[in-house]
């Protein structure tokens, strides 16, 4: 039996949990249940065709990841990906922002042509970035050759070294849209009063950049950025379409291995083990970057 | 031919009679130097028939059998498969079923976009335990052993029993790929070939000829790179199977290939002295020249653009992709094929030849026997000359010059019976132990970009088939 003040309580809250309930209920389903599932997975072995998976076999799967030179390449190439595109993605979305936060002439028309790139189909774009990077008839080194910089052609997905650069570029010039809409949103809403009274006070443009606006935008620039981390570190479709995580393993990423290993190599329990892994590296990213921003929010407040 | 395919056809003609078009079409294949050669019998096995002259419109010359289980009442069986481009000449061959045998039997068919996809979905649907798909297209290798090994599937001991005539109607080396622990697992729909297609125009423009052999080949290369023009283009990036293919084709031309067959199953090492000469063949081809630059960074389509703009003199690649060359070439375009040269001094041309797609019947289906007779229609002795009539790929087993004559009809390619010819001289390009077959493509791949040498790629991958232990199959 209930006492009075809890179900006061629970009365004040039902309408809450009511609210809540089906998200929570859909939340569970796809979301809790599949991870928890994979963690299951990943302490077993299995083929994926047969109805019950095979036997428990405890950390073996993240003992044989750990000493698998594949997954290892893969992690790095991960990290590689992140590394490069978030700052570049970032960086450059902030510089668009800028420079179409200010009145120019086809503002609107600019907006537009840098967000197209977003809503295009990956597909689309992986095959039109396919066709640019093909080494005797592409786009790139038929421009190269026209420009006198013969020199310079490449087979630039076909060779180790380029093919991950070549990747991280088209995954950049896809996205750097959606964090130039972020941002611009970010600058349209930053107080103006502020902006106004450093202008009074005689900052330059450079200044006003790098000692005012910069900082009120942190926050939205870690969003950003948590986003771009996130996303690169998820990166499936635009590496297996491109490169299918070659040659030789130099664009295989986590989320490319996780898919050979399930359904090419049929061994689910180690896939499992990397989805985990993946899973546990984006919640971390990601409890670091709201930590950042809470810290940068309550810097602010004081 | 469908509907659909009947009404192009006639917009094609221009106002043309049905009889006109005919006549124009026989006297076309009347022309080709198959159909001038005397009138052949038909085959149970070894080289194909050629083709018998046709003097009026031809019929399909073999009977479309009964099948012996009939739907007691309307029946929808489903079928994934990868090959979007075989839909057409599935659902004539369905539809003729229905009209002529099975009226309550309907057959809907899911064509994923690709082999991976459809293989996603077949390995999830299995494990739910699901009686769909009924049939399941699976490829030779690797995917058959893992759907025969995990009992998601029938086989085919049953059918063959009750009917050997049907057993007899496909390539022995085809049933052979698809016979594991000593069940056939999966049969045909087609069979296709590797081989070189050449622009024939641009070979007599430079007074160059079809090579025998290697050294001819190279000599070829190099007078095609100093006229600009690059001798093959090579689609290695279009998927883990392309990097394979000369590595396949030097074993096919020593009569390695079962040696490598035997290594696949672990019971001969990868590291004997003609395994890794087939490395050190797949090393000197990337070295030599010969190929357009870049391979890995090439796609299927890509290929055909560079081959079809007279950019390459050569193309390497499959049958299953001459409809997509012949749509990029001009009208005037001279095509030709022949199979790769020689590869060792007096050894035969090796020519690679698989399966494709081939069709099973899923061991939770609700109606196997319904199934198994759609399979034995779509396969069968009438059906395979329909399936190949649609599609200008080699059929599963062997058929009559007449049944050649009725095809030629409606495919007018001179070029189709050259390929019927190659088939049954195919060596292997399928590897069945999945972590043997990605040893092997990463190990091409690192001998193509000049990363490895061709004994420590052997190593690897013979590191990689040790790993793996006793195989749990064994395959032929």
């Amino acid at each position: 039996m209930l006492s009075i003040a809890a179900r006061r309580s629970w009365r004040r809250h039902a309408a809450g949990y009511a609210f809540v309930g089906p998200a929570l209920v859909v939340l569970a389903a796809f979301l809790v249940y599949p991870i928890g599932y994979s963690v299951w997975l990943s302490f077993h072995e299995w083929d994926g065709y047969t109805p019950r998976w095979g036997p428990f076999v405890g950390l073996e799967n993240y003992r044989a990841l750990a000493g698998d030179e594949v997954f290892w390449r893969a992690t790095l190439n991960s990290v590689v990906f992140v590394a490069v595109r978030t700052p570049l993605e970032v960086g450059l979305g902030f510089l668009l922002a800028l420079l179409l936060n200010r009145r120019l002439v086809a503002r609107s028309l600019l907006r537009t042509l840098f967000f197209v790139p977003v809503v295009m189909s990956l597909i689309v774009v992986t095959i039109i970035f396919q066709r640019v990077f093909e080494p005797n008839t592409g786009l790139l080194n038929t421009f190269l050759r026209a420009v006198g910089l013969g020199a310079f052609t490449h087979p630039w997905l076909g060779d180790p070294a380029t093919a991950l650069p070549a990747v991280i570029a088209v995954s950049v010039w896809k996205n750097v849209g959606f964090s130039l809409v972020i941002l611009l949103a970010g600058l349209q809403s930053l107080p103006q009063d502020v902006v106004e009274a450093a202008r009074v006070d005689g900052a330059n443009a450079w200044q006003l950049t790098l000692r005012v606006i910069t900082p009120l935008m942190r926050p939205i620039l870690a969003l950003t950025a948590l986003l771009s981390i996130i996303g690169g570190l998820k990166v499936f479709d635009l590496v297996f379409i491109m490169t299918r995580g070659g040659p030789t393993y130099s664009t295989e990423v986590l989320a490319t291995m996780l898919y050979r290993e399930a359904f090419e190599l049929n061994h689910m329990g180690i896939a499992s083990a990397v989805a985990v892994i993946l899973v546990a590296l984006v919640l971390s990213i990601a409890r670091v970057q709201t930590f950042v921003l809470d810290e940068s929010r309550a810097g602010g407040k004081a | 031919m469908s509907k659909a395919k009947r009404r192009t056809y006639h917009g094609d003609a221009r106002g043309m009679s049905r009889r006109k078009l005919l006549q124009l079409g026989l006297l076309s294949t009347a022309a080709t130097p198959l159909l001038r050669a005397a009138r052949a019998t038909a085959q149970t096995g070894g080289a194909q028939p050629q083709a018998s002259k046709a003097t009026g419109e031809l019929k399909n010359p073999v009977e479309f059998k009964a099948p012996k289980v009939k739907a007691s009442g309307p029946t929808t069986i489903s079928f994934w498969q990868y090959v979007g481009f075989h839909v057409d000449a599935q659902k004539f061959i369905a539809e003729e079923y229905k009209k002529r045998h099975d009226p309550n039997l309907s057959l809907e068919i899911t064509a994923f976009p690709g082999l991976n996809e459809q293989r996603v979905g077949v390995k999830s649907a299995l494990a739910a335990q699901s009686p769909t798909p009924d049939i399941i297209a699976i490829e030779p290798g690797a995917y058959a052993v893992d759907v025969s090994t995990s009992g998601s599937v029938i086989d085919f001991t049953k059918v063959f029993a009750e009917d050997p005539e049907y057993k007899r109607g496909f390539w022995p080396n085809a049933i052979e790929l698809l016979t594991i622990n000593g069940a056939v697992v999966s049969v045909p729909a087609v069979t296709n070939t590797v081989i070189v297609y050449y622009n024939r125009g641009l070979f007599q423009q430079h007074g160059l000829e079809v090579p025998n052999t290697l050294e001819e080949l190279k000599k070829i290369g190099a007078a095609l790179n100093a006229k600009g023009i690059m001798p093959i283009a090579y689609p290695a990036g279009q998927d883990r199977n392309f990097p394979i293919f000369p590595y396949y084709t030097y074993l096919g031309g020593i009569k390695a290939d079962k040696l490598m067959r035997e290594a696949d199953l672990g019971l001969k090492p990868w590291t004997s002295p003609e395994l890794v000469a087939g490395a050190e063949f797949v090393e000197m081809m990337a070295k030599s020249g010969l190929y357009a630059k870049g391979p890995l960074g090439i796609k299927e389509q890509d290929a055909i653009q560079i081959f079809a703009t007279g950019k390459s003199a050569m193309f390497w690649g499959g049958q299953w992709m001459r409809r997509s060359i012949r749509a990029a070439l001009p009208p005037s375009f001279d095509l030709g094929i022949f199979p790769f040269p020689a590869v060792a001094a007096g050894g035969h041309k090796p020519v690679l030849s698989s399966v494709g797609i081939t069709l099973t019947v899923n061991a939770r289906s609700k109606y196997p026997d319904l199934a198994f007779e759609m399979i034995k229609a779509l396969t069968g002795a009438w059906g395979k000359i329909e399936y190949t009539r649609n599609l200008g790929l080699s059929p599963n087993g062997p058929i009559s010059a007449d049944a050649i004559a009725y095809q030629m009809q409606s495919l007018k390619d001179p070029l189709y019976p050259e390929f019927l010819k190659l088939q049954p001289t195919g060596t292997t390009r399928v590897i069945f132990t999945p972590a043997v077959e990605e040893a092997v493509t990463q190990g091409m791949q690192a001998l193509i970009t000049g990363q490895k040498n061709p004994k420590t790629v052997m190593e690897s991958v013979e590191a990689a088939s040790q790993k793996v232990g006793a195989r749990k199959f064994r395959t032929g």
